[in-house]
C-alpha cells in the first residue's frame, strides 16, 4: 500500500537494483543518441489503438489502449444549467451600466463549468494521485482560451459551454483507467481526455438570443464542442474555428542532456526530471501553443544509490584508484562515478527544459505530431 | 505516432442490433440524449393473405395463435391497377388526406408503416388517433407492419441525410420489400399471377422521382385519388394545407397578420410571466373580440380586432402579450356579426385588400370611441395580442356553402367557396371544391387545415355533406356533431355484453342464486316511481313506511346499473366515453344500450328488479336518525307521471297505503326544501321550456310548454339530493382520495360586478353576494310587482355569472373545496341517475365496495375506479360530455321552436300573411346598435337589431329585406350608464317618432320565423320584433 501511496509523485517505482538503474541512465543518457529499453527514438511514441464513442449515451467518449495494456476510457456527458450571476453584478446591472458589462462568467464563462473525475483501480477518489491528475488535465482544459475574437471558441472552452446570459452547459468529464497504473498514467489520460472532447456534441441550439434555450431533437444535427472540419469542406464557418483543439499533456522527461517523450516505467524511474506539459493548438496559424509545465516528482529521487568502488569496503584497494573518479554530470552538475548509481536530487538545466518545450512545440514536432494522430481517429 | 481503431464490422452479434439516437427535452429544462437499442428481427409478418411464408414464421401467443393476416389475397384495382394494389402511404399522404382513408368507398388493404405512424403522432395527435382506430377496425383492413423491426426493412440513416429523407426512404425500402416478398412467397403457386401492386403515396415530389429510379410505384395523394371513383367527391377531402403553402409560397410576399414567436421565445416568456397562456374565447355577439382568462389576473383579458387575434380560433390553447395602455380598450357594446361586415369577400382575392377592411376598422374606432369618458362599467380594460399557439383545438365544423361567394354557372371547375361555420364564433373557411354546384343548400362537414400569414380566413377542405338544410335528419346529425356527440349505434362488442338473456332476464326465483348474494329482500316495500310522462329509463323509486317506534323508514331505489355494466369491459369503456345520455326533442342518444337502459335496469312498476337502495330512519319531523344502503331487489307498485301523482296525492277520497306513502314522502320533502333554503340554497332559474311531442294536426306551438313546477317534482328531487348527499359522505369516508364527487366553486364576486351595477342602477336593488344564502335572501328581494316575471330573470341572469358545477376526484381538492354553493351543502355526487349518467354509475361502485358487497362471484368489483389519475381523466371527460350534452339538448330546442314557429308561419300564410305571434319579452343585454329580448313563452334569446325595432306609425309587416333596408336610415341613442337604447330615423328624431328601450323593460315583441340567410342558414332565426 505504501508503494501505492507514494505512486502520487510518479508511480510504483519498479524494483530494479542500482547497477540496472546505473545501466538504464548511461543507456539514456548517451549523447544525442539515447538507447531506449524497448528501441524507440527518443521523440517516439509507444503504439496504440484509440476508438470513439464507445459509450451510445454519453456526449463523447473514447478509449486508447497502449501496447503494455494500460487501457482507460472517458466519458463526457453535458448538461444544460441556469447561470447564477453574481451579486455583483447584479448590483452593475442594477446601476443601469447595462448589458455590455454584464456579468464576467456569463460572457466568458466560468471554469468550474467543466467537472472532472479520475478513477484509477485501487486508488479512493480522494487519494493524491486522482485529485491531483484531475486537476492538472482540468486546468490545462479550462485555461486554454482562444485568440481569434471571431470563431464560436472565443475564451476557449470556457467561451463554448456559454449558450447565453442566463444558460450554459456543464461538462462532466468521467476518466476510467482500466488497468493498474504501469506507468505514470497522465499522457494516457489526457490523450484519452483530448480524443473523447474531440468526438463531443452538444445538442443544436434552435431558440436565439437570450430565450430559454431550445434544442433541435435529432442528434444528428447537433454540433460538435470542438468544431471540426465538415466533411463537405463547404462550410466556411466551422472551418475558420475548426482549428481550436482541446489541451493534451505530454509527459516528458530529461536524462542526462536528452530528452525523451512518452516514457515508460523504467524510463520515468531513472529520469532526472520529469515535466507535465500542457499544449494546445488554438490559433489559425497551426501554431502550438504551452499552456502549462508542471514538474512531477522523479522517482529516481526515492531509489538505493549504489556504492562507489571507492568507497565500498568490500572491494578496497581491488581496483585503482583513477577508474573511480567522479566526473560532472552535464544535466545535473553534479558529481558522480559512472557506472555507479546516485538518486536523482532534482534540479534541471534552463537549457534542458527549454529544449523540452521547443521539441514539443515546434513545427512538426512532437506535439504536433501526436495532435494529428489523435485527428486522425474517425470520430463517428 | 500510430492509431488502430477496432473493427465492429467483423462482429457478427452486431448486424441485427442497432440503435436509435435522439435529444429529449424534459419539462424540468433537462437535455438528454437518448439511445435505444433496437433489436432487428425476422419474423414480422407481412399480413398478407396472399403470403405463404408468413403464417409459418409469424410469432405465436402463449396459446400457439397467430395474429389474423390483414390483407386481403384479392385487393380492390383500379384503371392503372388491374390486379389489385395495396397502398403505402407516407405520413404527408395521411396528414393530407386522413379524411380520404377513413372514406368507406376506396383506400382498402393498406400498409401503414411503423416509421409512419411515429412521425404521425409527433406532428398531429388527433390524426394519429384517428389513424389508430382505424387500424383497428377490420373492415379497412389497415396493417400496421413493424417495420423498424424487421431486418430487411429496418433503414440506416445516412451520414448527412435528413430525418424526413430517411422516412422516405425507408417506405420505399418497404414497398420494394413486399413486392419481392410476396413474389418469393407465391412463386409456382397458381397466385403466381394475381401479385397486386404496391403502390406508394407520397405527396413529396422528390420521393416520387427516387421511387422512379428505385422502380418502385410512387403516386401523389391527388394522382391517386384521381383515378379512382368518384374522384371529385374525393379530391375535395384533400387537406388543402400543403396545397396552399405550395401555391402561394414566398412569390407573394404580402402577409396578412404577424408571425408567431418562435416557441423558445414563447416558453422563455411565459416561465418569466411576461407572457400568458389560455384559452381563446370569442364573444358571441361580437367575432372580432375575444377574451382570455389567465390565472395571472382576475378578469379575462381582452383580444380586440383580427390582428390581435392573430388567426386564433376560438377553442385554441394561445400564448398572449399584453399590450400597452395606451391601447386599452372597454368591452363592446355593440352587436357584430361577420357576414354583415364581410359580407361581399371574394374568397378567390383576398390578397388585394389589407387584413383588416375598412368597415372592420370603422366598426372597432366605433367602440374606441365609446371607450372613453366611462364610468366602471365601460372603463377601459387591459388588452392583449395573441403572439403565439400553444395548441389548435381545430375540429370538424358543421357550415354551409355561403352562396354568395360561388361564382354562378362554373360547371364542374375547381373554385373556392367560404363556408360558414354554424358556430358563429369560428370565421369562415376557405374551401376549394369541383362541387360548388351540388353543395350549395346542403349541411356539410368540414375541417380547418391551416391558416398561413398571408390569408385573411383559414384554409379548409370538406369531408362529407350532412344531406339538405333544414332538414330534420341532417340538422339532429349537424347538432350532434357540433356538440361531439357519440351517436353512432353501439358496436357488437359492446352488446357482446349484455345479458344473454335479453329482455326475458328476471331477477332469480331461488334465493340461493347468486344473484341474490348480498342483496336484501326489499320486494314487499310499497315502492313506487314518479317521474315525467313517458318516461321509460327509470332510474329511481321511492317509499316511506312508519316504523314501530313512530319514526318513519324512507328508501330510495335506484336501479343497479353497476350488476350490468362489470368494470372495464367494452360496454363500460363505451359508457365512460359517452359520459351521458344525450335528450333531444325527437331522439335520445343513450349511454347505454336500450335493453339495459329501459328494460332491464329501468325500475319498471310489477316487475322485480335489482337496485341500489338508500334506506333512511326519520323522526316524524324529518330529523335523520339513521342511514343504511344496500343491494336489494325492489317490485314497484306503480310508475306515476308527476302529474298523475300530484292528482292522487291530492284526492282525498285515496287512502291506500301507497298514497299515504306518498303524502308522507311529499311532507318530508316539504321539511328537507326548507331545510335547505335556510342553510343557503339557492333557487335558480334556467330559461327551460319542454316540448311534447303531440299530433302533426294541431297548433305545433302547443308543443312548447314551459316546465311546470309541481310539488311531486320537487319530492323527487329533494329526495334525490338527499340520496346524493348521504352517499357523498358515505362514498368520501371510505375512498379519500378517488371518492367521485361533484362540487360548484364559490363563484368570484366580481363575476357579478356587472348585474350588481345593472340593478342599482335600473332597480334601485342590491345584490349581496357575500355568500349563497346572502344572495338566495337578495334574490328574494329582487321583485317588481308589476312584473311577476323579473325576478326569474334576475335568477336566469345571476346564474349565468357563476361558474358550472362539476364531477371531482376527491383527492384533487381541499375538503374546504368540496363545497355546492348552488345546494349548499358541503359535499355533494350524483347517485341517482346511473342509467343516464357515467359518473353515477362509478358511484354506484364506489358504494358497492365502502358497504362491503363482494358480488355474485366475491369479486371485489372496485377495480379500475380506485386509481386517481384514471379517475381524474374520467372526470374530465364527463364534465365536457355533460357540457355538451346541455348544449345539444338547449339547441334541439331552440330548433324546434324555430321550426314549430315556421309551421305555423306556413299555415298561417296560406289564409294571409305571416304576422308572427305576439308575446311578452324581457330586455336582457343593450347594445349599441341593437338588444338580447328573452321570450319566456319559449325559452329563447333573440337579438334585437336596429331594423326590427317598430317605430311608432310604421306597420310591422315588412319582410325581412324590406326591413335591411330600414337599417340604414336609423340612429341610435345609446346611454352605457342608464342601460338605455333610443332608436329613431335619422332626421326624424323627435320622442314622438321613436322608441326607447332599457334594461329589464318589458317588452311587446313579435316573434315568427325567418329563413335566416348567412350564418345561421337553415336554423331558422327566430325575428323578434319590438311592437312597443
Amino acid at each position: 500500500m505504501s508503494n501505492q501511496r507514494q505512486a502520487s509523485s510518479a508511480s510504483q517505482v519498479p524494483h530494479l537494483s542500482p547497477a540496472e538503474l546505473s545501466y538504464l541512465y548511461t543507456s539514456l543518457s548517451l549523447p544525442k543518441t539515447p538507447i531506449r529499453p524497448d528501441g524507440r527514438s527518443p521523440t517516439q511514441f509507444r503504439p496504440l489503438t484509440a476508438e470513439t464513442n464507445i459509450l451510445p449515451g454519453t456526449n463523447g467518449s473514447a478509449r486508447i489502449g497502449f501496447a503494455d495494456g494500460t487501457q482507460a476510457i472517458v466519458g463526457v456527458k453535458a448538461e444544460v444549467e441556469k447561470t447564477i450571476l453574481s451579486n455583483e453584478t447584479l448590483a452593475r446591472n442594477d446601476g443601469g451600466v447595462g448589458g455590455e458589462q454584464e456579468g464576467s462568467a456569463a460572457v466568458g464563462g466560468h471554469g468550474s463549468w467543466v467537472q472532472m473525475s479520475i478513477e484509477i483501480p485501487g486508488f479512493r477518489d480522494d487519494d493524491a494521485l486522482p485529485v491531483f491528475l484531475s486537476e492538472m488535465m482540468r486546468e490545462s482544459l479550462v485555461g486554454a482560451v482562444g485568440t481569434d475574437e471571431t470563431s464560436d471558441m472565443t475564451g476557449g472552452l470556457k467561451g463554448r459551454l456559454v449558450i447565453n446570459k442566463r444558460w450554459h452547459w456543464r461538462l462532466y468529464i468521467d476518466v476510467l483507467l482500466l488497468s493498474q497504473p504501469l506507468a505514470y498514467p497522465l499522457p494516457l489520460l489526457s490523450l484519452t481526455t483530448h480524443l473523447a472532447l474531440l468526438s463531443t456534441k452538444l445538442p443544436k441550439l434552435k431558440s436565439q438570443g437570450e430565450e430559454d434555450p431550445f434544442f433541435d431533437d435529432d442528434w444528428a444535427v447537433a454540433e460538435y464542442l470542438y468544431p471540426r472540419p465538415s466533411l463537405s469542406s463547404g462550410a466556411k464557418s466551422s472551418a475558420r474555428s475548426s482549428f481550436v483543439r482541446p489541451p493534451v499533456t505530454l509527459l516528458v522527461i530529461s536524462v542526462g542532456e536528452n530528452i525523451i517523450f512518452d516514457p515508460n516505467r523504467e524510463e520515468i524511474a531513472v529520469a532526472d526530471a520529469v515535466l507535465a506539459i500542457s499544449i494546445t493548438r488554438d490559433s489559425e496559424a497551426g501554431n502550438l501553443k504551452l499552456l502549462s509545465i508542471r514538474t512531477v516528482d522523479p522517482p529516481s529521487r526515492l531509489t538505493q544509490p549504489g556504492v562507489p568502488n571507492s568507497e565500498n569496503v568490500s572491494m578496497l584497494g581491488a581496483v585503482a584508484p583513477t577508474e573511480d573518479v567522479a566526473v560532472l554530470n552535464p544535466a545535473t552538475g553534479e558529481e558522480e562515478v559512472p557506472g555507479v548509481w546516485r538518486p536523482r536530487r532534482g534540479g534541471v538545466k534552463r537549457s534542458v527544459i527549454a529544449e523540452m518545450v521547443k521539441t514539443a512545440l515546434k513545427k512538426g514536432g512532437v506535439g504536433e505530431e501526436v495532435l494529428e494522430g489523435l485527428e486522425g481517429v474517425e470520430v463517428s | 505516432m500510430k492509431s488502430l481503431r477496432r473493427d465492429v464490422s467483423s462482429n457478427p452479434q452486431a448486424a441485427n442490433v442497432t440503435s436509435k439516437v435522439f435529444v429529449r427535452s424534459t419539462k424540468s429544462g433537462k437535455v438528454q440524449k437518448i439511445v435505444r437499442e433496437l433489436y432487428l428481427r425476422q419474423d414480422i409478418p407481412c399480413s398478407s393473405k396472399l403470403c405463404s411464408l408468413c403464417p409459418s414464421i409469424a410469432p405465436a401467443d402463449a396459446n400457439g395463435n397467430i395474429a389474423p393476416f390483414v390483407l386481403s389475397d384479392r385487393p380492390a384495382g383500379t384503371k392503372a391497377f388491374p390486379r389489385g394494389h395495396y397502398l403505402v402511404p407516407d405520413t404527408n399522404a395521411l396528414l393530407n388526406g386522413m379524411d380520404l382513408f377513413e372514406h368507406t368507398g376506396a383506400f382498402y388493404d393498406v400498409i401503414i408503416l411503423q416509421t409512419v405512424l411515429e412521425e404521425l403522432r409527433n406532428q398531429s395527435l388527433p390524426l394519429y388517433n384517428r389513424l389508430l382506430s382505424l387500424i383497428k377496425t377490420d373492415e379497412k383492413r389497415f396493417y400496421l407492419f413493424f417495420n423498424e423491426f424487421r431486418m430487411e426493412t429496418h433503414v440506416r440513416r445516412g451520414p448527412e441525410e435528413s430525418i424526413n429523407d430517411r422516412n422516405d426512404r425507408a417506405v420505399r425500402t418497404v414497398a420494394s420489400w413486399y413486392e419481392e416478398h410476396l413474389r418469393a412467397s407465391t412463386k409456382k403457386s397458381k397466385k403466381e399471377k394475381s401479385i397486386p401492386a404496391m403502390v406508394v403515396i407520397t405527396d413529396d415530389k422528390d420521393s416520387i422521382r427516387k421511387a422512379k429510379a428505385e422502380n418502385v410505384t410512387a403516386l401523389s395523394l391527388a394522382d391517386y385519388v384521381a383515378g379512382l371513383e368518384d374522384s371529385e367527391k374525393l379530391l375535395d377531402m384533400i387537406s388543402e394545407a400543403k396545397e396552399a403553402r405550395d401555391t402561394k409560397g414566398s412569390a407573394r410576399g404580402e402577409l396578412f397578420y404577424p408571425e408567431y414567436y418562435s416557441m423558445s421565445k414563447l416558453m422563455t416568456g411565459l416561465r418569466a410571466g411576461n407572457l400568458h397562456q389560455g384559452v381563446f374565447n370569442v364573444s358571441p355577439y361580437n367575432y372580432l373580440e375575444g377574451s382570455i382568462k389567465v390565472p395571472a389576473f382576475d378578469k379575462p383579458l381582452l383580444i380586440l380586432g383580427r390582428d390581435n387575434s392573430n388567426r386564433a380560433i376560438a377553442g385554441d390553447v394561445v400564448v398572449i402579450e399584453l399590450l400597452p395602455k395606451d391601447q386599452w380598450k372597454s368591452p363592446s357594446t355593440k352587436i357584430v356579426e361577420e357576414e354583415t361586415v364581410t359580407k361581399n369577400d371574394n374568397p378567390d382575392t383576398d390578397e388585394t385588400e389589407p387584413m383588416v377592411t375598412d368597415r372592420e376598422r370603422k366598426a372597432l374606432q366605433e367602440e374606441v370611441k365609446q371607450a372613453h369618458g366611462k364610468n366602471s362599467e365601460g372603463k377601459p380594460q387591459p388588452t392583449a395580442k395573441v403572439v403565439g399557439v400553444i395548441k389548435r383545438n381545430w375540429r370538424q365544423y358543421v357550415g354551409h356553402v355561403d352562396s354568395n361567394s360561388t361564382a354562378s354557372h362554373s360547371g364542374r371547375r375547381q373554385q373556392t367557396v367560404f363556408v360558414l361555420p354554424m358556430e358563429k364564433r369560428v370565421p369562415k373557411i376557405r374551401v376549394r371544391t369541383r362541387q360548388a354546384g351540388d353543395l350549395i343548400g346542403q349541411r356539410i362537414l368540414v375541417t380547418i387545415d391551416s391558416w398561413d400569414r398571408d390569408s385573411r380566413y383559414p384554409t379548409g377542405h370538406y369531408v362529407r355533406s350532412l344531406g339538405e338544410l333544414e332538414t330534420k335528419g341532417a340538422e339532429t346529425e349537424a347538432l350532434l356533431l357540433e356538440y361531439d356527440v357519440q351517436y353512432k349505434p353501439f358496436p357488437k362488442s359492446v352488446l357482446d355484453c349484455l345479458p344473454a338473456e335479453g329482455h326475458d332476464w328476471k331477477v332469480p326465483a331461488s334465493k340461493e342464486d347468486k344473484g341474490w348474494n348480498g342483496r336484501r329482500d326489499l320486494r314487499d316495500l310499497l315502492i313506487c316511481s314518479i317521474d315525467p310522462p313517458g318516461c321509460q329509463d327509470i332510474d329511481d323509486a321511492l317509499h316511506a313506511r312508519p316504523l314501530p317506534n313512530g319514526n318513519f323508514e324512507v328508501g330510495v331505489h335506484i336501479a343497479d346499473v353497476s350488476h350490468f355494466v362489470k368494470p372495464n369491459n367494452a360496454m363500460d369503456l363505451e359508457a365512460s366515453v359517452r359520459g351521458t345520455t344525450v335528450y333531444l326533442v325527437d331522439k335520445r342518444i343513450d349511454m347505454l344500450p336500450h335493453l339495459l337502459g329501459t328494460d332491464l335496469c329501468s325500475l319498471k312498476p310489477y316487475v322485480e328488479r335489482y337496485a341500489f337502495s338508500v334506506l333512511w330512519e326519520v323522526t316524524p319531523n324529518a330529523e335523520i336518525v339513521s342511514s343504511n344502503f344496500t343491494k336489494s331487489v325492489i317490485r314497484s307498485r306503480e310508475a306515476f307521471s308527476y302529474e298523475q301523482a300530484q292528482l292522487r296525492i291530492d284526492d282525498p277520497s285515496q287512502t291506500d297505503e301507497l298514497t299515504e306513502s306518498m303524502r308522507n314522502l311529499l311532507r318530508f320533502s316539504k321539511i328537507l326544501r326548507q331545510k335547505r333554503y335556510d342553510a343557503g340554497a339557492l333557487n335558480l332559474a334556467s330559461p327551460e321550456v319542454r316540448i311534447e311531442a303531440g299530433d302533426e294536426a294541431g297548433d305545433p306551438l302547443t308543443d312548447v310548454k314551459t316546465k311546470a313546477m309541481l310539488e311531486t317534482n320537487s319530492l323527487v328531487e329533494e329526495f334525490m339530493l338527499l340520496a346524493n348527499i348521504t352517499v357523498a359522505t358515505k362514498v368520501y369516508g371510505s375512498f379519500s382520495q378517488t371518492a367521485l364527487l361533484r362540487r360548484h366553486a364559490t363563484p368570484p364576486p366580481q363575476n357579478f360586478e356587472d348585474l350588481i351595477n345593472q340593478l342599482s342602477k335600473k332597480r334601485g336593488m342590491e345584490l349581496d353576494v357575500s355568500s349563497s344564502g346572502a344572495l338566495a335572501s337578495s334574490l328574494d328581494r329582487c321583485v317588481d310587482p308589476e312584473n311577476p316575471f323579473f325576478n326569474t330573470l334576475v335568477r336566469i341572469l345571476a346564474t349565468r355569472c357563476m361558474t358550472s358545477a362539476e364531477y371531482f376526484c376527491a383527492g384533487a381538492h381541499a375538503e374546504s373545496e368540496f363545497r355546492h354553493y348552488g345546494l349548499a351543502s358541503p359535499i355533494y355526487t350524483h347517485f341517482t341517475s346511473p342509467i343516464r349518467r357515467y359518473a353515477d354509475l362509478l358511484v354506484h361502485r364506489q358504494l358497492a365496495s365502502a358497504i362491503g358487497y363482494e358480488g355474485e362471484d366475491g369479486h371485489a368489483v372496485i377495480e379500475g375506479v380506485s386509481t386517481r389519475g384514471k379517475l381524474e381523466d374520467i372526470c374530465r371527460n364527463i364534465n365536457f360530455r355533460h357540457r355538451n350534452a346541455q348544449f345539444a339538448g338547449r339547441a334541439s330546442i331552440e330548433y324546434y321552436v324555430g321550426q314549430a314557429l315556421k309551421a305555423r308561419g306556413e299555415k298561417m300564410a296560406a289564409g294571409g300573411i305571416d304576422t308572427g305571434i305576439d308575446e311578452e319579452g324581457y330586455v336582457m343585454r343593450v347594445f349599441e346598435n341593437g338588444v338580447v329580448v328573452f321570450v319566456p313563452r319559449f325559452g329563447i334569446e333573440g337579438v334585437v337589431r336596429l331594423e326590427d325595432f317598430v317605430l311608432p306609425g310604421e306597420s310591422g309587416v315588412y319582410s325581412v329585406s324590406e326591413r335591411r333596408e330600414l337599417a340604414v336610415h336609423r340612429t341610435t341613442d345609446f346611454d352605457s350608464e342608464e342601460y338605455t337604447l333610443r332608436v329613431s330615423e335619422k332626421n326624424h328624431s323627435e320622442k314622438e317618432r321613436s322608441v326607447q328601450v332599457e334594461l329589464f323593460q318589458r317588452v311587446k315583441v313579435n316573434v315568427s320565423s325567418v329563413k335566416e340567410e348567412g350564418r345561421g342558414a337553415g336554423k331558422r332565426r327566430v325575428r323578434v320584433l319590438i311592437t312597443g
